[in-house]
């Protein structure tokens, strides 16, 4: 990749490469090299020559529309994607700059791009501002986001760019495969993906796969299970284990279920224990304005890794409607898992893909691993000055905030900009109210009031303004310095504790010292932070000093090995995830083969009309070909839907349980494979049996199929979940576990 | 399982990795049987021949059913896997024991990738020591104590390093290969090198026995393949304790039960108690060649050297069958804590159907492993007393092939690797079932 900067530069100073001709010229060449490109199709990559030339003009076009001219690097940034890499960039560097005119070029190509970015917000706002651009370069382009209909979808696909979130996109594909008609379809066939905030998108939101469920049934409200759990104690009737993941019934709590549902054996009734257990994790585990917020009488859940509210998300199995329960709200629709894709199951969907991101270099080796993506580092325009303080560790909670106060006041007092990164929303707001309590006026930016994000990003950067924000701010928004600050030593960047990846440290300070701007950054970290309490709570910290601060080295060391732990813990979530999916989404893409033969062309009549001839001779007297195919097409796209759905829900509970294989010294992938597809390949025939006997019975006449009178019923919400596999560990470890336990003396 | 190997004969990527497997075994087989530079192959032979026909095949048993007759060949890889085994012991009782290692190892593939670093440079160092002291051996003579034969072409240093080297470095290309097979081929290459060895000295014995006698040849093969078979039998039995995890609200379907269970096999120890009865039992062997040159032996050694020395006696046979049964047990209460999986069960919301979580969970585990145990005890007892037992019974000298321990890694590694080539078929074949 060296060399892309110096062929760049060589062909930008050749004389006559950058065309002075008035702007209209330059326009109409690009035009004339579309038509060019175009007839060149065949051609995967065009000569280096026309990508020298189609810099130039798109740089002359940016600069004319946009008023910004792109920098020598932020080409090279548009050429590394246009050879399909990962280019990384530093904040403030102009990567939605480089990417639009990336995609333009692939556009250009006659390809159809998709801008793939990490929130709804930045996908419309970057197609919003590089509008102008794409229209001089005569590329259409369009946007999605959470509320836009089928109509507006199918519209913005339709553009040569399209900008969307992750989810998004991958929900459309899952609603794709759904489709009853031809005509519902909404994506067209996949191109190019171009990824922005790539490391956010490929390899942290990669862990999770993205779920559709449909709501099937009302909900079934559980008031009294919940009125009941909230008369237990902690530690007394319920634990929760160190993680703070898992809630269990003590022997006490179990007795006390007991006795209040009427003295049975609390074990001989599996829906129950559901319940009881549903009610317990929304009651201990789940606390509201961490891991939801309460808006117009609806449970909202919050991203944590974005630190905004998810509008269609939901917990699966029944959790909902237990937190709607603890909330004395009234239940909502319970849905079923309908079907799912991962990140890489989505992303592997486009022959050609490209991304860029500020943190890349660090995830380099999982982008090649799961995506066959390389990285190319990409200089920064002008050096980065931003100072970088070393991380100031105290022992607990209490003494960091009091220091953190400290400083806040301190840094405020000489007009510098401030902006602390969060963990959560409840630890900004909590910060908002002593920071106010101290006469300070400060701006919170979290999950609640994502709509002014962008007012409040825009005066991040003027003189005195002290903005507390979640990790939302964290990414894609860039914060401009107000008149003089400057001179005041720019934007200081505090985190009030590490994340669990120094990616996520970096994109926090990145947002500071931007284009060779002054500032700096510091991190406080405490002892008590869920990060080292999670993931080393066998480490022995030194003590503090007098002040609460930590000095000695062992501790730094200690956050260090936690984030390690922590990144280490993710990355086999994550392959864990693609593991168990890609069996899944190989059986998927042969029901999707089956299912477009049915949606587009006459598989289902053919089927039909084969197993059950004088029943289709008498329906095609009375109901006509045409509608008959339809329904046709209608009982076999439900019984298909239906069976894939019973297969998926079926495939997440043995996945649930498959962990336990490892006591009888199997495999619990291998395992998982062979019941998977000894399910699968009783499938197929199952659906043409249910369809079969569904034609036979259903009441067909000449205005279609009546499919309620069918029980021909379709569900129509969207969730994740997390997954974990062996907490057992191999043989070996066990024994050196239990042999070590002994003689620590623990067990 | 012969099915299953011609289907992935058919499937193209398959066949390439089984391919590729059979190579890397030939190119390990080619390594045990080709001599380190130095050495006197043809008296080697000559001694070899007179070690088996003598009691002292006695002592090299064990070494070299894992070395597959390569050490006493003194080959390129006359080590074996034995180093790289040591050494991934020693590693991960290491990690125990020192805090940097076990920190090393919670962060994930970064620092397993560490770790396995230094096992690979323990091994060079463990191969360095071994073969060193192997070499030495074989210039004093005392490798063959009874053969007066000089194995060595000549005793000069430079002779002694290049050995030393030789398989050094024949233990670091083994080390090689089996991580090859890992990658690339199929199957876990350390346990498809050890079960290449185990069987690599079959051939040889059983043509011996088939000379000296074609009737206890053909005895000797009905009990073999009904020992196998028996094995093959045992090893797959399990049973299974169904468990429903009580997080989800079960929908319209109940799946719980069914595929989600606790598999107890009969033999949940595996082989590991009868290695470790074996070599508990080297011990006394040990002692009597310790105190042979005594005149006046006391009373202890003389019992043991008449009792437990060789294995065709009463005592031996006893003793031998009691170790079996003490280590499974010992190895099934270490290796499964009913205690730990059913405080697992109950933290991620899984129960037994009927029974609670906790205690009652951990105590009706621990019933249903003490009876599954018993069988499975006496089970290895058996399988591993078969060779003894005819060896007392028919008299004969020499080895009998289908030892215990042979039988059951033979079978142990089998299976598991054409479990996993199924599996992998399974994941190849969909168009098959489709179409």
């Amino acid at each position: 990749m060296a060399s892309i900067p110096q062929l760049f530069r060589r062909f930008l100073e050749r004389p006559g490469s950058l065309d002075l001709a008035p702007f209209e010229r330059v326009v109409a060449r690009a035009a004339e090299r579309e038509e060019r490109i175009r007839a060149l199709d065949e051609l995967p990559v065009p000569p280096t020559d026309d990508l020298a030339e189609f810099c130039a003009i798109a740089r002359e076009a940016a600069h004319r529309t946009l008023g910004l001219r792109p920098y020598d690097v932020q080409l090279v940034g548009t050429l590394a994607l246009l050879a399909g890499n990962v280019a990384e960039m530093a904040t403030g560097e102009g990567k939605t700059l480089s990417g639009a005119m990336a995609a333009a070029g692939y556009a250009l190509q006659g390809k159809r791009v998709h801008v793939i970015s990490v929130n709804d917000y930045l996908a419309r706002r970057d197609a919003e501002w590089m509008g102008p651009l794409y229209e001089a370069l005569g590329v259409s382009v369009g946007w999605i986001g959470q509320t836009s209909t089928p109509e507006e979808r199918r519209e913005a696909y339709e553009q040569e760019v399209t900008y969307g979130s992750v989810s998004e996109i991958g929900f459309d594909v899952l609603r794709d495969r759904l489709a009853t008609g031809a005509a519902d379809l909404v994506l067209p066939e996949p191109n190019v993906a171009l990824i922005d905030e790539a490391d956010s998108v490929l390899v942290d939101e990669a862990r999770v796969p993205l779920v559709l469920a449909g709501a099937a049934d009302p909900g079934a409200a559980v008031p009294k299970t919940a009125a009941l759990v909230r008369q237990l104690m902690r530690g007394h009737h319920y634990e929760i284990d160190e993680q703070g993941r898992n809630v269990f019934l003590t022997p006490a709590g179990t007795d006390a279920v007991e006795t209040a549902l009427g003295g049975d054996n609390l074990y001989d009734a599996p829906e129950t224990v559901s319940e009881v257990n549903l009610a317990l994790h929304a009651h201990a585990l789940l606390t509201r304005d961490i891991d939801y917020i309460v808006r117009e009488g609806r449970v909202q859940l919050i991203n944590h890794s974005r630190g905004r509210v998810s509008l269609l998300q939901r917990w699966p199995d029944g959790l909902q409607a237990a937190v709607e329960a603890k909330e004395a709200l009234p239940a909502s629709e319970t849905g079923e898992i309908l079907d799912s894709i991962t990140v890489q199951g989505l992303i592997t969907r486009y022959p050609e893909k490209c991304g860029m991101t500020g943190t890349a270099v660090a995830v380099g080796e999982q982008l090649r691993e799961f995506y066959d993506l390389q990285v190319a580092v990409i200089p920064p325009n002008v050096p980065c000055v931003r100072a970088d303080d070393p991380d100031v560790l105290f022992a607990t909670v209490t003494d960091r905030d009091m220091a953190l106060v400290n400083k806040i006041t301190e840094v405020h007092a000489t007009g510098q900009p401030i902006l602390i990164g969060t963990l959560d929303v409840a630890e900004s707001e909590r910060l908002a109210l002593t920071l106010s309590g101290r006469d300070l006026d400060c701006v919170v930016l979290n999950a609640k009031n994502d709509a002014e994000e962008a007012s409040i990003i825009a005066k991040a950067g003027e003189r005195g303004t002290i903005t507390v924000s979640t990790q939302m701010a964290g990414r894609g928004t860039d914060i401009r310095l107000g008149d003089g600050v400057a001179g005041l030593g720019g934007l200081y960047v505090i985190g009030s504790g590490r994340h669990s990846s120094s990616r996520l440290d970096d994109q926090l300070r990145g947002r500071a010292g931007r284009q060779g701007d002054p500032g700096g950054s510091a991190f406080y970290v405490s002892l008590e932070d869920e990060l080292i309490t999670r993931f080393a709570p066998d480490e022995r910290p030194p003590a503090a000093e007098r002040d609460g601060v930590v000095r000695n080295k062992r501790g730094g060391q200690i956050v260090g090995h936690a984030q390690r732990v922590a990144e280490g813990a993710n990355l086999e979530i994550h392959r864990n995830t693609w593991r168990y999916t890609r069996l899944l989404e190989h059986q998927r893409a042969l029901v999707l083969e089956r299912r477009d033969k049915v949606l587009h062309g006459d598989a289902a009549a053919d089927a039909l009309a084969r197993a059950r001839p004088e029943r289709w001779a008498e329906l095609l007297e009375s109901a006509g070909e045409a509608v008959l195919h339809e329904a046709a097409r209608q009982i076999v796209l439900f019984h298909l839907d239906r069976a894939w759905t019973t297969h998926v829900a079926f495939l997440s509970d043995l996945r649930e349980g498959i962990h336990l294989r490892v006591l009888g010294r199997m495999n619990p992938l291998d395992e998982f494979h062979r019941e998977a597809v000894t399910a699968y390949q009783s499938l197929l025939a199952e659906i043409e049996s249910e369809a079969v006997a569904t034609f036979e019975t259903a009441p067909i006449g000449p205005d279609g199929i009546d499919l309620d009178g069918a029980g021909l019923k379709r569900p129509t919400a969207t969730w994740t979940y997390m997954v974990q596999d062996n907490p057992f560990g191999t043989a070996w470890e066990r024994i050196l576990k239990r042999v070590t336990d002994k003689v620590r003396g623990r067990s | 399982m012969l099915t299953a190997i011609t289907r992935a004969f058919r499937t193209p990527d398959l066949r390439n990795k089984l391919l590729f497997t059979l190579g890397i075994i030939a190119l390990f087989r080619l390594g045990s049987v080709l001599p380190t530079p130095g050495v006197n192959a043809e008296n080697v032979r000559r001694c070899l021949e007179q070690a088996q026909a003598g009691d002292a095949g006695n002592i090299y048993g064990m070494v070299q059913l894992f070395s597959g007759g390569a050490l006493l060949k003194l080959s390129v890889f006359a080590l074996g896997i034995m180093p790289y085994i040591t050494a991934s012991i020693i590693l991960q009782l290491l990690v125990v024991v020192i805090p940097r290692l076990e920190a090393l190892k919670k962060e994930g593939q970064a620092g397993t990738a560490k770790i396995t670093q230094y096992t690979r440079y323990l091994t060079i160092g463990l191969s360095i020591l071994q073969s060193t002291a192997f070499v030495a051996l074989a210039r004093t003579g005392q490798l063959f104590q009874q053969c007066q034969e000089d194995v060595l072409l000549n005793d000069d240093v430079f002779t002694v390093v290049t050995m030393v080297i030789t398989m050094t470095a024949g233990t670091a290309v083994i080390m090689w290969l089996g991580e090859l097979i890992t990658d690339r081929g199929v199957g876990n290459g350390m346990s498809i090198l050890i079960f290449t060895q185990v069987i690599a000295v079959f051939p040889a014995e059983l043509v011996n026995i088939f000379r000296q006698n074609s009737f206890a040849f053909a005895a000797v093969m009905v009990v073999g393949v009904f020992m196998i078979a028996a094995v093959v039998f045992v090893e797959q039995a399990q049973r299974r304790l169904p468990v429903q995890y009580a997080k989800r609200m079960v929908g319209r379907r109940m799946y719980g039960g069914t595929s989600t269970y606790i598999p107890l096999k009969v033999n949940q120890a595996g082989i590991i108690p009868v290695i470790f009865a074996s070599s508990l039992l080297y011990l006394p062997q040990l002692v009597t060649t310790l105190f042979a040159g005594q005149e006046q032996p006391n009373v202890v050694v003389q019992w043991i050297s008449t009792n437990l020395a060789t294995g065709d006696t009463p005592v031996y046979m006893a003793t031998f069958f009691l170790l079996i049964v003490f280590f499974t047990y010992f190895y099934v209460s270490i290796t499964f804590n009913p205690v730990e999986v059913a405080d697992n069960m109950k933290k991620y919301g899984g129960f037994i159907p009927g029974i609670r979580p906790g205690r009652p969970t951990a105590e009706y585990l621990n019933y249903v492993l003490t009876r599954l145990t018993a069988p499975g005890a006496l089970y290895l007892g058996l399988i591993s007393m078969v060779p003894i037992v005819a060896l007392a019974v028919a008299g004969a000298s020499q080895n009998f092939p289908f030892g215990g321990t042979s039988i059951l890694i033979m079978v142990g590694v089998g299976l598991d690797t054409v479990k996993q080539i199924e599996s992998q078929l399974q994941q190849r074949n969909y168009e098959g079932f489709l179409k």
